[in-house]
């Protein structure tokens, strides 16, 4: 038993289609035809207290109404979750005093007034005794450097020091899980780094962190765990090194040779990538097709090697992969 | 309830501090409300002047009566009206989510987040306009005061209703911008003493919408006239405040959020 338990986890959405033309609006205004979009195909999932946990998926591929479910935001259609031993739909208040949330596009922060006047709202909403808020406010804004920012008025400061902020508004009341939607979108290599360590630092000390991103360098960075999540339904769920893994029958080979290399992308199993001179070529090799020694062997002959990089295809283009396949059977290793 | 003091103090204590960030704003829309507040009594005062009247009632008394809805309408503006609006733009926005995470009831937080400022230029006219017209009259005595007291606090919770009411909606009428249309006209008739509508408007303002409770009765209290005919338009405000917080429940649960 986790710290979070879903069991074939469903949600229906009704829309209405709505048309795009002026007659389709106009009819809209007295007919409009109801459409049942399924978010969620029944998704089941467990997560042990203090995983670090990268939640995956094409946009409209059901994680933020999984996350609205998992933060007592949104009512599923059916199935069963159990975070913490809470329903989070059905018990929200106790429930929610228990997790902390940042989402990447909507602040919590008050614009016009400094950072520590919303922290201090948070204070009164969660009821923190005034020592562990000022001991947790001291110690949040030393590791994360913003001890001179915080009283400057929110609209005053960078996108980066704003989501700095945002993640000690989510976290003041020492909440257990933590759902994190897209906590790095824009910000710059420093930034991303100092928000990267705080949440390693804070996960070391037991906070179980859900990560939904599109930022695969937080996915390497920070998840052992990761989970896809594709058409509402779970496409993957294991380490980041099998996801890794996935990609093990592709190999990219950067070649340098003497002699002028001829267009290799006729060649079964091999795709050209890239071409910067008559010399140099980028590849990408399909061993199922290709036998390795053969190909660079026959290279050798033919164009003399001068230098040659391999490498594993980057993580982004196996999420790539699962989430064009659609409709596909859970993948397993 | 210390806790919830807490919240609506800092809440309060915050909306002043991130509306005195555009002071200049501040005062102007303190002004330019409470002007715009002054147009029934002004009216009222034009009425008078070229002779005509409402039965029952003279001038300073339609006056008070008029104050006292600026003072009702003000102190709901001020302490809960945002709701309203907070609620309207949230939930366009999606950004509500933020309140329901929140370990309190997302009504009280959203009436606490919705604190106006603004709405001081309405509390302070109303004052004005009661005190100038009550200088007119004999002095309420102390029981007066109390009845006055007892029934401005109810029509404060019919402000309160409406509010709720109206935020409730918003929920599935999302983006209904004209909702303060709505409310203002409707309560629009409680800056009249019931006299001067027939019968059964008086019936559908007393019994069905209780505008009635707002002005009319609090002020009746204060000149010490009849308000013999109250007690059912109390039950009817229990029940609109009521009905209010269940619709209120009811819209809550069908809150869709807006995208990812």
């Amino acid at each position: 038993m986790g710290i979070i338990n879903i069991n074939e986890l469903k949600k229906v959405y009704t829309t209405y289609e709505r048309g795009s033309s002026f007659l389709d609006t106009v009819k809209s205004l007295f007919v409009r035809k109801p459409i049942d979009i399924e978010a969620l195909k029944g998704i089941t999932l467990n997560i042990e207290e203090g995983e670090l946990l990268g939640f995956l998926g094409p946009n409209g591929a059901g994680k933020s109404t999984t996350l609205k479910i998992l933060t007592g935001v949104l009512y599923p259609t059916s199935g069963k979750v159990d975070v913490m031993g809470y329903t989070p739909w059905k018990q929200r208040k106790a429930y929610v005093s228990r997790i902390g949330a940042v989402f990447g596009q909507k602040s919590q922060l008050i614009w016009d007034i400094p950072p520590l006047d919303s922290f201090e709202m948070n204070r009164a909403i969660y009821g923190i005794p005034s020592q562990d808020y000022r001991r947790r406010l001291d110690e949040m804004t030393q590791m994360l450097s913003l001890e001179n920012i915080i009283r400057k008025p929110t609209r005053q400061l960078s996108l980066g020091e704003r989501m700095k902020c945002e993640f000690i508004m989510a976290m003041l009341h020492a909440p257990r899980i933590v759902f994190l939607d897209e906590p790095t979108i824009g910000l710059d290599v420093i930034a991303k780094e100092k928000i990267r360590d705080f949440i390693l630092e804070q996960n070391k000390r037991g906070v179980t962190f859900i990560l939904t991103t599109h930022d695969l360098g937080d996915v390497e960075q920070l998840a052992r765990r990761v989970v896809v999540v594709n058409y509402g339904e779970i496409v993957f769920d294991d380490t980041v090194d099998s996801l890794r893994k996935l990609s093990g029958i592709k190999k990219r080979v950067e070649l340098a040779t003497k002699k002028e290399l001829p267009d290799l992308s006729g060649m079964p199993g091999v795709q050209l990538t890239g071409r910067t001179s008559p010399c140099h070529a980028e590849l990408e090799l399909d061993m199922e097709q290709l036998e390795l020694n053969m190909f660079l062997q026959n290279i050798n002959q033919n164009y003399v090697i001068s230098d040659l990089t391999m490498s594993d295809p980057p993580i982004e283009s196996v999420i790539k992969e699962l989430y064009t396949q659609k409709e596909r059977q859970p993948v397993t290793l | 309830m210390i806790r919830a003091l807490d919240i609506y103090i800092t809440s309060m204590k915050n909306s002043f501090a991130a509306r005195m960030a555009y002071r200049a704003d501040f005062f102007f829309c303190c002004i330019m409300i409470f002007i715009s507040e002054l147009l029934f009594p002004l009216l009222t005062m034009l009425i008078y002047s070229t002779g005509g009247t409402f039965p029952g009632w003279n001038l300073a008394e339609v006056m008070v009566l008029q104050g006292v809805f600026m003072l009702s309408k003000g102190a709901a503006n001020l302490l809960f009206f945002g709701v309203v609006y907070n609620t309207l733009s949230r939930v366009r926005e999606g950004t509500y989510d933020l309140l329901m995470i929140k370990p309190v009831s997302t009504l009280y937080i959203s009436v606490a987040s919705g604190f106006e400022p603004d709405s001081i230029g309405t509390v302070l006219g109303g004052l004005l306009v009661i005190a100038y017209s009550l200088g007119k009259l004999s002095q309420p005595n102390a029981m007066q005061w109390l009845r006055f007291a007892l029934i401005f606090f109810l029509s404060v919770l019919v402000m309160f209703a409406f509010a709720v009411l109206m935020a409730a909606t918003v929920f599935k009428w999302v983006g209904n911008s004209r909702i303060y249309e709505i409310f203002d006209n409707i309560t629009a008739f409680g800056n009249y003493p019931r006299s001067i509508f027939s019968k059964s408007f008086q019936n559908i303002i007393s019994f069905i919408i209780p505008v009635g409770i707002i002005a009319f009765y609090p002020a009746s209290a204060l000149l010490g006239k009849d308000i013999s005919g109250i007690l059912p338009s109390i039950c009817i405000c229990v029940i609109f405040l009521l009905g209010s917080l269940a619709l209120w429940k009811f819209m809550l649960s069908r809150y869709t959020s807006a995208g990812g």
